[in-house]
Order: structure tokens, then sequence, then C-alpha cells
């Protein structure tokens, strides 16, 4: 395994790691999956369609999110937003978030 | 039929198992009309085969984007998977045993135990052994694979899941230590031994007892008491080792060595117990002789016998050699770990 594969592989699961928090993040507000990938993107976090709505599914699974189909522009698209337990979770998960950042800022500096 | 159409009806053919097919086929046909009229859009071309293309190549192979949906990539989980090794190794382990026993039992009642026959018996049997244990392998891995899927995980949590003492945590091994009760038993067994094959032969007869008739015959031939002076040597070094052993407390490179080399003359001279002339003196004409059975059932006991002790030196030998890989081999660690 070359220096870059290694390079590559930890990035990934570095942000596989913070997927969850950043669409949970994005989704206080109803978003379709394609909305969501540009959002995420435009905010600088590119996630691969294929890893996105497997993790949309599995989060409403859960009971994370919430889901309902509307037709726009004579397209079916599926919005998802949290869910009242989602909304209690978010909040929990982003000082579990801050506490890393602040304790992984403390290892780097 | 689009093309999206047909990427997404092979999405749907390729999807695992799991529940909202058709809905995950609906929203990913939503989510690949929005990527492509966005495209359009972007670059300022129409809507075409082409853009289709580009976008379908980048989007990924139908399989691969239905296996993303896989809840269970796994056909044994991780969860599960300790409780499928330790139930496999019980299983593959009673299966052979029995399997060999079996084996064993129809090679010795071959009459007589040579030729073909014998070779046959033995390809049968140990093909058999192994067809058994991937039979039960395959087996084990079905109920798993079924019960992975239809059983919640926390049925099945081993014992180190639940709540656990590390003062329960076993004794490692003293490679080297010798629990004192062995070389005290082995010293007294083969004082047995020596006593009763020097002194008291006339104790080794076999009672045969049927249909109200009884008769003891003996049962060692003179070919084995030509071998035991031999056998004698090997039994009085046997015991000054364990005597050895019971004075250091510990198994030092000498008395593994003496020990090797013991093994290694006990399995020269059980060799030629094994090719030479019998050491057993039941045959079929002194159990005809007893006056017990019938020359039919005599015969089938004699060969019987004598199939049966020849097996039992040979595995003798067998497991002698595998003492002496195994004391080689803490030898061999005994000797890199006072390297180290």
């Amino acid at each position: 395994m070359t220096n870059n594969e290694s390079l590559e592989n930890v990035v990934l699961e570095l942000r596989r790691g913070v997927i969850v928090l950043a669409a949970l993040s994005q989704l206080g507000t109803e978003q379709y999956g394609y909305s969501l990938l540009k959002k995420l993107s435009d905010l600088g976090l590119e996630v691969d369609q294929g890893t996105l709505y497997p993790l949309l599914r599995r989060l409403e699974a859960q009971g994370v999110l919430e889901s309902v189909w509307k037709l726009e522009e004579s397209r079916p698209r599926r919005y998802y937003v949290l869910s009242a337990e989602g909304k209690k979770l978010l909040p929990k998960l982003k000082k579990e978030w801050a506490g890393i950042v602040s304790v992984m800022d403390k290892m780097l500096a | 039929m689009k093309l999206i159409d047909r990427y997404v009806a092979e999405v749907g053919r390729n999807l695992p198992l799991v529940r909202g097919r058709k809905d995950i086929e609906k929203e990913l046909r939503s989510t690949l009309e929005d990527m492509l009229e966005d495209r359009a859009r972007k670059s300022g071309q129409p809507v075409d085969e082409t853009l289709e293309i580009d976008l379908l190549k980048e989007y990924g192979a139908p399989q691969t984007i239905a296996q993303t949906y896989n809840p269970q990539p796994y056909l044994i989980g991780p969860r599960m998977f300790p409780f499928f090794v330790f139930v496999l190794k019980i299983v593959i382990t009673v299966v052979t045993i029995v399997l060999l026993v079996l084996t064993g039992i129809e090679i010795a009642t071959l009459s007589p135990m040579a030729g073909p026959d014998f070779v046959k018996a033995v390809w049968d049997g140990l093909t058999g052994v192994v067809g058994a244990a991937i039979a039960a392998f395959g087996n084990i891995v079905l109920v798993f694979a079924i019960l992975e899927r239809f059983v919640p995980a926390s049925e099945f949590q081993m014992d180190e899941e639940k709540e656990w003492d590390p003062a329960s945590l076993k004794k490692e091994p003293e490679p080297d230590e010798v629990k004192i009760w062995e070389p005290i038993l082995a010293i007294v067994f083969t004082f047995i031994a020596i006593s009763i094959f020097n002194f008291n032969p006339q104790w080794l007869v076999i009672p045969i007892i049927a249909d109200d008739k009884a008769a003891f015959i003996p049962a060692l031939t003179e070919a084995f008491f030509r071998w035991l002076p031999w056998i004698n040597i090997g039994w009085v070094a046997e015991i000054v080792m364990n005597g050895m052993l019971i004075r250091t407390g510990r198994w030092t490179i000498s008395t593994r060595l003496v020990s090797i080399g013991i093994k290694v003359f006990q399995v020269v001279i059980l060799y030629f117990l094994f090719t030479g002339p019998s050491i057993l003196a039941v045959t079929p004409e002194s159990l005809q002789a007893s006056g017990v059975f019938d020359a039919d059932a005599a015969q089938t006991l004699g060969d019987l016998a004598q199939n049966g002790v020849r097996i039992l030196i040979g595995l003798g030998i067998f497991g002698t050699v595998i003492e002496i890989i195994k004391t080689l081999y803490k030898l061999v660690t005994q000797r890199s770990s006072i390297s180290v």
C-alpha cells in the first residue's frame, strides 16, 4: 500500500465518521436526497451518493429521520427531515462533536 | 425504455432482499433525473443519451449501487461468528472422532487384514471422514446464515460480552512447569508394568466366556517376551527421567532431550513389534483350541484380535511420534526464549 493510498483510506474513514452528523445538521428543514447532496457539497463536504442514500434509509429505520414522498415538477421526490427523536439527538451529537474537536485540537496543536 | 429506467431496473434486480425495494428504485430514478437535469442546465446541452451514459458511468455499476443498500453484507456477522466457531470446533471434532473409530472398527473386522481390501477400507474411511467434515461444515454455515437473519444477535452473546470479572481469567499455563503428580503416577504405573510383565507373566491371560464355557488363554506370544528386555530398558529410563522431573520440578533442556531419546527408542521397539511376528497369542487356532468357540467364530474373533493389536501398536507409534514432535517444539521454543 502506497503512502497515497494510506492517506486516502484514512481520509475516507474520517469523512465516514462525520457524514451522519453532517447530514443530520442539514435536515432541520426538509430535503430530498439530491438537494441534501448538493447542499453538503456546497458547504465543502463531498459525499458519495452510494453512501448517502443508504445512510438516510438507515437513519429513518432508526427513527432519527422521517420521510415523505412529494410530487414536484411532475417528479416524485422523497423528502427527509429530523424526527422528534432526531431533534433531541442532534444537540447531544453537536456537544460530542465539540468535545472531540477540542480534544483533537489540543492533541494536534 | 430510457437508459435510466433500464439502469434502475438492473439495480432493482441486484438489490438484496430488503423491504422497500420499489421505494429504493423510485428514489434512485428521481435522483438520477434530478442529476441529469442539473448537468444539462450547467452544460447548456439538451438531455440526451450521451449525457445519460456519462451520468450513469459516473454513478457506478448497478451491482455496486445495489450492494450499498445491503444492510447485512455478511453471511455470518461478526457478533455471531465466535459462537459459530465454537459450535464448529465441537461438531467437527465429534464427527471426525466418531468416523475414525468406525473406520478403525471396520478395518479391524477385515479378514484377513491385507491386500487391496485393506487399502480400500482405509481410503474409504479417510475420504468418508473428510466428506463428513465438509458436509458438517456446510450444514453449520447454513444454519448460522439462517439464524443470522432471523434471530436477534443479542440472543447469541458470548460469555465475554456479559459482565465479567478479571479475577476469573484462566491462569496462563507455565510450559516448563511439571505437575508433581504426573511423574509420580508415571513411576508407579511403570513399576507395576515391569513387575507384571517380568515377574508375573502368568497374570497376562485373557478370559474367554461364552455359552457357559470358560477358558483362559495366554495373552502374549514368545515374540513379545523376546523384546521385553529392550522394553524394560525404555521403562527404566522413563523412571529415571521422571525421578529427575520430581527433583527439578521443571522441564529442562536435558530432561526434554532425554524424553525425546526414550520416545525414539520406544518407537523403534514398537516398529519391530508391528512388523515382526504377532505379539498376541489370541489366534483363531488358540480360540478354537480353548473349546469355547466353533471354527467360524474362532476364525472371526482371532482375526479381529490379531488385526486389532497391530492397529493398537500402529496407533502407539503414531501417538509417540506426535509426542516427540511436541517435545521437540517445546525444546525449540524453550531454547529461543532462553536466547532472548
